[in-house]
C-alpha cells in the first residue's frame, strides 16, 4: 500500500483536488469548476479521482481549504481544515525555500503573501472589488471573443502598449471600448488589459508591502503568460510560475494534512464512499432575532451532521447537531 | 535650498512671481498629468482623497528636478488635509527621499514660529520685502482669478469659436515666461481687455450652472477633468464658488477676513448647516442656496471621493434640491474616473437643464403674463 | 418622558453617563437594539451611499427608536478636546439624521464643543437638562452622578474590561482577563470594534484563538499622549491621537505579538491614521500587522480567513523563535 495524501481546495470559482504521496510528489491534480454546487463538485471530484488512482493507494490523510473548507471538511472528513493563505504559504515554500513574496490570483479573489526566512510574515486580500482579480480579464476575453487560454499568446504580440484605465471591471469595459473605437491594436489592448491588472493588483494589494524577490505567481491566472510579463515588467524581477500553479492552494492542504496525522497517529478521513452518500442542505431564516440570519441545515443520508449561518450559535452549537454528528 | 510646492490651478505662476522678487531659487512642479497621478497614488493610502494623491506626485516629480524643500499652507482640521504632510513625510522617508517640508502655520498659535519658517522660505529676515512679495503675488493672483472667472462667463457667448482660448494660451505662455510680479500684473491686464472685447453672440440660449464641492477639485481643472471648459462648449455659463486668491488668503491670514461674502455664504446655509464641519461643507451647503436663489438654471457639485465634509454636504443637498427646485448634480472623483462615463453624466445633466428651462419658457408662454 | 439613546457612533465611550444623566434627572432612557441585519439595512437605505458604514448604522439606530420616544439623543458632537476635533461627520450628525429621516421626534441636538476652551460645559449641560427640567441645581445633580458612572466605567475599561464585555451591566460576566498567551492590540473607532455586528465578532474571535485583546482604550492616557507626541504635528483627531499613541507604544511592548487596524471603508481619518501606523510598525518593529476594512458589503468569509492567517502568522513566528519545529522549517529542510 501506498500512503497517499488528499488536499482538496474548495474556491468560489473552482474546487481542485490533488494526490500527494508520502514523498510529497504530486500523482494527480483535478480541476473542475464550482459552479455554485460545491457539494455536488466535491462529490463529482472524489469519485473521479477515485477511479483514475491507482488500487494500492490509501489516503492517509485529507486536508481542506478555501472558501468551502468547512463545509467540505465535514463532509470528507478532513483532518485539516486551513484557510487559504497559510495553505498557500505553505506549497510555495515547499517549491522555492526562501520564496519571499507570493502573487496568488484566482478567479474572484487574490492575495499577497510575503515570507520572510520561510515565515509567514505579511499578507493581504482583495478587498475592494474584483479588479485585481481573474474575473477582470475573463469579461474583457469574452468581450473581445478571445478564448481566455490564448490572452497570453496576444498579449505577448503585442509591440506597444495601451493604456486601460479604470480599477472596476465595467469601467475597465467602457474605457476598452473607446480604445477599440480610436482603432488601436487587438494585441495592444489585450497587453494593456494585462497591465491594468497588474496595476490593479499592485495598487490594491502591493501597497506598502515590499515586494522582495523571489517572487512566485500561482493560482488560476498564473497561466497566463501576458500577466506574468506584465509582472515582471512591472516588478523588474523574474517571475516563477510553479509546476502546479493552479492547484496549490490544494497542495498546501496535503502538506500540512500530512503534518497533522503524523501527529495525531490516524486520519478522520471518511473514504471515498462520502462521495456515493447524498447529501442534502436546507437552509431557513431564523426567527429569533431581527438578525434573521440565514441558517444552512447539513444532512448526510438524512441524518443531520452539522449547521451553520447562525450570528448566535444558536443553532451551529446545537446539542442535538452534535449528537448526531457522533452518532 | 531649492523649493517646490504643490500644484493648484495656476497658482504656480503668482508663486513663481513671488520667489523671482524675492531672488528665491525653485522648481516649478512638472503639470499634473496622468504620470502625476500615477505616481501619487501608487505610494499614497488607498482610501486617502485625491488631491493627497496629486500632491504626492507633484513632489515626487519635483523631487527628481532636484528640489529640496517643500511648502505647504496649512490647516488644523477636521478634514484630513491639514494632516497630508505628516503622512507625506512618512511615505518619501520610505520611498528614501530627503525633502524638508515648511509647513507656513502658526503651530499652536506659535506665531513667531511662523515667521521663522516664512522667512527662511523667503530668504530674508527683511519682513516688509516679504509683505511686499506677498501682497504682489496675491494681486497677481486674483487678476488671474478674475480673467478665468471671466472666460467661464463669457466663452459660450463667444461669435468665433476659440478666441478665448487662444488669448488665454497665449497669456499662460507669456506669463510662464515673465519674471517678477510687476511685469505678471502687465500681461494679465491686457488680457482682460481683450477678453472682454471679444464679439459675443448675446442671443444665445445659455444656461448658468454654479460649481460648488470640495476647494482643490473645484479649481484645480486637471482634478475636475475641466468641468468649465466641458460646461461652456455645452452652451452653459459657469461660475465657480472657490477662486485660488480666496484660499491663499484664507490660509495664510486663518480665516478672518469675514469677508460680506462669507458671511452672506454662512446665513444662507444656516437653516440647514448650523457649524462649520471641516473643509468647505457649509460653504458647499450656502453656495448651492445662493446660485438657487440668484435664478442660475443648476448646481454641481464636485468632490473627491472619501471626501469627509463634502459627504455631510452632499447628504443634505437632497433636500435643498427640493427646498430651493433647483436640480443638483453630484460628481465624485478619483483616479479611476474615466472622462467618457464623466462626460456622459455631465450631458445628460444639461439635457436636463435645458429641457426644464424649456419647460418654464413654455409654461410663460402659456400663462397670460 | 422618555429619551432615546442610538447604540452607536461614541455610545460605546459614552452610555454609561448619558444614561445615569437622563435617568437621574427622571428621564426614561431607551437604548436602540444591538446593531442587527435589520438596523443596518435601515441605515443603508436611508443614508448617502458615500458615508462610512458607522455613519449609516447609527441612522438605523435612530430609525429603530424614532417611533417607542419622545426625544431622541443625538448630539452634534464637535470637539471633546482642546485644539481637537472628532470628524467632520460628526460635526454634521444633527443635520444628516435629519436629512436621512422623516417624522423624527424631537432631537436633542446640542452641540458639544470643546474646542477652544472647557468653559462651555457647563453651558452644554444645562442645554441638554433642559430638556427635561429647567432646575438647574437638579441638572448639576444629575451630572456629577452621571460623571461618576463615567469615572467608573473608565477605570473598569483601564483596568482590562472592554466595553463589550461590560455591555447591558454583565459586569462579572466570566471573563477570563489576560489569562491567554498571546496578546493582540486591536486598534479603531470604538463604533467598530465594540459593535459586534460591524466587528463581525473579532474580539470573541480572537479570543477562541487562545488570544488576548487589549484596545487602545486598555492603555494609561498620559503614556499614550507621550507616544502620540513623536509626531512632528499634533494631530487634531481625539481619536487618531489616542490610537496612534497606542499603536507606538505598543510596538515597544514586547508582550504585544501583533496589530490588527480595524477600519470602515471610507474613513478619512482612519486612511491617515492607519497609513502612518502601518508604516511605523514596519519600520520600527517586527511585529505582525494587518489593517481589516469592514462596510456593509463585507462577507464574514473573508474576515474569518483574514484572522486566521494572522493567528496562523503569530503563531508561526512564535513557533519559530523557539525552535519548534514549523510548518516552514519542516517543509523546507526537507
Amino acid at each position: 500500500m501506498r500512503k497517499c495524501y488528499l488536499g482538496v481546495d474548495i474556491g468560489s470559482v473552482s474546487t481542485n483536488i490533488i494526490v500527494m504521496d508520502a514523498d510529497e510528489q504530486i500523482l494527480d491534480t483535478l480541476y473542475i469548476r464550482t459552479q455554485g454546487k460545491p457539494i455536488e463538485t466535491i462529490k463529482k471530484g472524489l469519485s473521479q479521482i477515485k477511479n483514475r488512482l491507482d488500487k494500492d493507494i490509501e489516503i492517509y490523510g485529507v486536508g481542506t481549504t478555501g472558501s468551502g473548507r468547512q463545509l467540505g471538511g465535514i463532509m470528507i472528513g478532513a483532518d485539516v481544515i486551513k484557510n487559504e493563505i497559510t495553505a498557500h504559504g505553505i506549497a510555495a515554500l515547499n517549491f522555492v525555500p526562501d520564496v519571499k513574496t507570493i502573487i496568488e490570483i484566482g478567479g474572484q479573489d487574490s492575495k499577497i503573501i510575503l515570507l520572510r526566512d520561510g515565515v509567514l510574515y505579511d499578507f493581504a486580500m482583495n478587498t475592494v472589488c474584483a479588479a485585481g482579480t481573474g474575473s477582470f480579464i475573463d469579461r474583457q476575453a469574452e468581450r473581445l471573443d478571445i478564448p481566455i487560454e490564448e490572452f497570453g499568446k496576444w498579449a505577448l504580440k503585442s509591440k506597444s502598449t495601451v493604456r486601460i484605465a479604470g480599477r472596476c471591471a465595467v469601467f475597465a469595459e467602457s474605457d476598452m471600448i473607446h480604445k477599440q473605437q480610436l482603432g488601436h491594436n487587438q494585441e495592444d489592448i489585450i497587453n494593456g488589459l494585462c497591465e491594468a491588472l497588474v496595476r490593479n493588483y499592485l495598487n490594491n494589494l502591493g501597497k506598502g508591502k515590499e515586494i522582495k524577490s523571489p517572487v512566485i505567481f500561482q493560482g488560476g491566472v498564473a497561466a497566463n503568460i501576458g500577466i506574468k510579463r506584465a509582472f515582471e515588467k512591472i516588478l523588474g524581477y523574474e517571475v516563477m510560475v510553479p509546476p502546479h500553479a493552479n492547484v496549490m492552494g490544494a497542495i498546501g492542504a496535503a502538506l500540512l494534512a500530512k503534518e497533522e496525522t503524523a501527529k495525531a497517529g490516524e486520519s478522520k478521513f471518511k473514504g471515498f464512499e462520502v462521495a456515493d452518500s447524498n447529501y442534502t442542505v436546507k437552509s431557513f431564516e431564523c426567527e429569533y432575532c431581527p438578525n434573521m440570519c440565514e441558517v444552512v441545515e447539513f444532512r448526510r443520508d438524512e441524518k443531520m451532521v452539522a449547521r451553520w449561518g447562525d450570528k448566535c450559535g444558536r443553532w451551529s452549537h446545537d446539542k442535538t447537531a452534535k449528537d448526531e454528528k457522533l452518532a | 535650498m531649492k523649493i517646490t510646492f504643490p500644484h493648484m490651478g495656476k497658482t504656480y505662476l503668482p508663486v513663481k512671481a513671488m520667489f523671482d522678487d524675492l531672488g528665491v531659487e525653485f522648481v516649478v512642479p512638472p503639470k499634473n498629468s496622468k504620470k502625476t497621478l500615477e505616481i501619487g497614488t501608487k505610494y499614497s493610502p488607498e482610501l486617502i482623497c485625491l488631491p493627497m494623491k496629486i500632491n504626492l506626485g507633484n513632489y515626487i516629480e519635483s523631487i527628481e528636478k532636484g528640489a529640496d524643500t517643500i511648502i505647504v499652507t496649512g490647516s488644523c482640521g477636521p478634514c484630513r488635509y491639514g494632516y497630508f504632510v505628516e503622512v507625506e513625510k512618512e511615505i518619501l522617508k520610505d520611498l528614501g527621499y530627503d525633502a524638508e517640508f515648511v509647513v507656513l502655520e502658526a503651530p499652536n498659535g506659535n506665531k513667531k514660529e511662523f515667521f521663522n519658517r516664512v522667512s527662511k522660505v523667503a530668504n530674508t529676515k527683511n519682513m516688509m520685502k516679504i509683505a511686499n512679495a506677498l501682497k504682489n503675488g496675491i494681486k497677481v493672483l486674483r487678476k488671474l482669478d478674475r480673467v478665468e472667472e471671466s472666460i467661464l462667463k463669457l466663452r459660450p457667448y463667444e461669435k468665433n469659436k476659440g478666441e478665448m482660448d487662444q488669448l488665454y494660451n497665449a497669456l499662460i505662455k507669456s506669463l510662464e515666461k515673465s519674471t517678477g510680479t510687476y511685469q505678471m500684473a502687465k500681461v494679465i491686464d491686457q488680457t482682460q481687455e481683450n477678453i472682454e472685447s471679444v464679439k459675443l453672440d448675446k442671443n444665445r440660449e445659455i444656461l448658468k450652472v454654479g460649481i460648488i464641492g470640495e476647494i482643490y477639485t473645484i479649481i484645480e481643472d486637471f482634478a475636475n477633468i475641466d468641468i468649465g471648459k466641458k460646461l461652456n462648449e455645452l452652451g452653459v455659463a459657469v461660475h465657480k464658488s472657490h477662486t485660488a486668491s480666496g484660499w491663499i488668503f484664507e490660509h495664510l491670514f486663518y480665516n478672518n477676513i469675514g469677508s460680506t461674502r462669507e458671511k452672506k455664504v454662512y446665513k444662507a446655509a444656516n437653516p440647514y448647516m448650523k457649524t462649520m464641519v471641516g473643509g468647505h461643507g457649509r460653504e458647499t451647503i450656502g453656495n448651492a442656496i445662493l446660485y438657487a436663489e440668484e435664478g442660475y438654471d443648476g448646481v454641481i457639485q464636485v468632490m473627491p471621493f472619501t471626501c469627509m465634509p463634502e459627504i455631510v454636504a452632499m447628504s443634505l443637498l437632497p433636500q435643498i434640491q427640493n427646498d430651493k427646485n433647483i436640480p443638483i448634480l453630484t460628481l465624485i472623483i478619483d483616479e479611476m474616473t474615466g472622462e467618457a462615463g464623466y462626460v456622459t453624466r455631465l450631458e445628460a445633466y444639461i439635457d436636463l437643464l435645458r429641457n426644464r428651462r424649456g419647460k418654464h419658457k413654455n409654461e410663460k408662454m402659456l400663462s397670460w403674463r | 418622558m422618555k429619551i432615546g439613546i442610538p447604540r452607536g457612533l461614541l455610545y460605546y465611550y459614552y452610555y454609561p453617563l448619558w444614561r445615569k444623566f437622563f435617568e437621574t434627572l427622571g428621564a426614561q432612557v431607551l437604548i436602540s437594539k444591538k446593531t442587527n441585519k435589520k438596523i443596518v439595512d435601515n441605515g443603508v437605505k436611508n443614508t448617502v451611499d458615500d458615508a462610512c458604514l458607522p455613519i449609516k448604522v447609527y441612522i438605523g439606530h435612530v430609525m429603530d427608536l424614532k417611533n417607542q420616544v419622545d426625544l431622541i439623543f443625538v448630539p452634534k458632537m464637535m470637539s471633546i478636546h482642546k485644539d481637537e476635533y472628532i470628524c467632520p461627520k460628526f460635526c454634521g450628525l444633527p443635520e444628516m439624521v435629519r436629512s436621512g429621516i422623516k417624522d423624527l421626534p424631537q432631537m436633542i441636538d446640542t452641540t458639544i464643543d470643546f474646542h477652544k476652551s472647557k468653559k462651555k460645559l457647563s453651558k452644554t449641560v444645562y442645554e441638554m437638562g433642559n430638556y427635561i427640567t429647567k432646575d438647574r441645581k437638579k441638572i448639576d445633580f444629575a451630572f456629577e452622578k452621571a460623571l461618576k458612572e463615567h469615572e467608573s466605567y473608565k477605570v473598569q475599561i483601564k483596568n482590562g474590561m472592554l466595553p463589550i464585555d461590560l455591555e447591558d451591566h454583565k459586569i462579572f460576566k466570566n471573563i477570563n482577563l489576560h489569562r491567554r498567551k498571546v496578546k493582540i492590540l486591536l486598534l479603531g473607532h470604538p463604533y467598530n470594534i465594540y459593535d459586534a455586528y460591524l466587528s463581525m465578532n473579532i474580539i470573541e474571535k480572537l479570543r477562541e484563538h487562545n488570544m488576548d485583546v487589549i484596545t487602545q482604550d486598555s492603555f494609561d492616557t498620559k503614556v499614550m499622549n507621550e507616544k502620540a507626541a513623536i509626531m512632528d504635528k499634533k494631530i487634531f483627531w481625539s481619536f487618531g491621537r489616542k490610537v496612534i499613541g497606542a499603536a507606538f507604544y505598543a510596538m515597544e511592548q514586547k508582550d504585544i505579538q501583533g496589530i490588527i487596524y480595524l477600519s470602515s471603508f471610507g474613513c478619512g481619518i482612519d486612511s491617515v491614521i492607519a497609513d502612518i501606523i502601518e508604516r511605523r510598525t514596519r519600520r520600527n518593529s517586527d511585529k505582525p500587522f494587518i489593517l481589516l476594512t469592514i462596510d456593509e458589503h463585507t462577507g464574514e468569509a473573508g474576515i474569518n480567513t483574514r484572522i486566521e492567517a494572522f493567528v496562523d502568522m503569530i503563531k508561526w513566528r512564535g513557533k519559530n523563535e523557539n525552535n519548534f519545529s514549523t510548518y516552514g522549517k519542516n517543509l523546507s529542510t526537507r
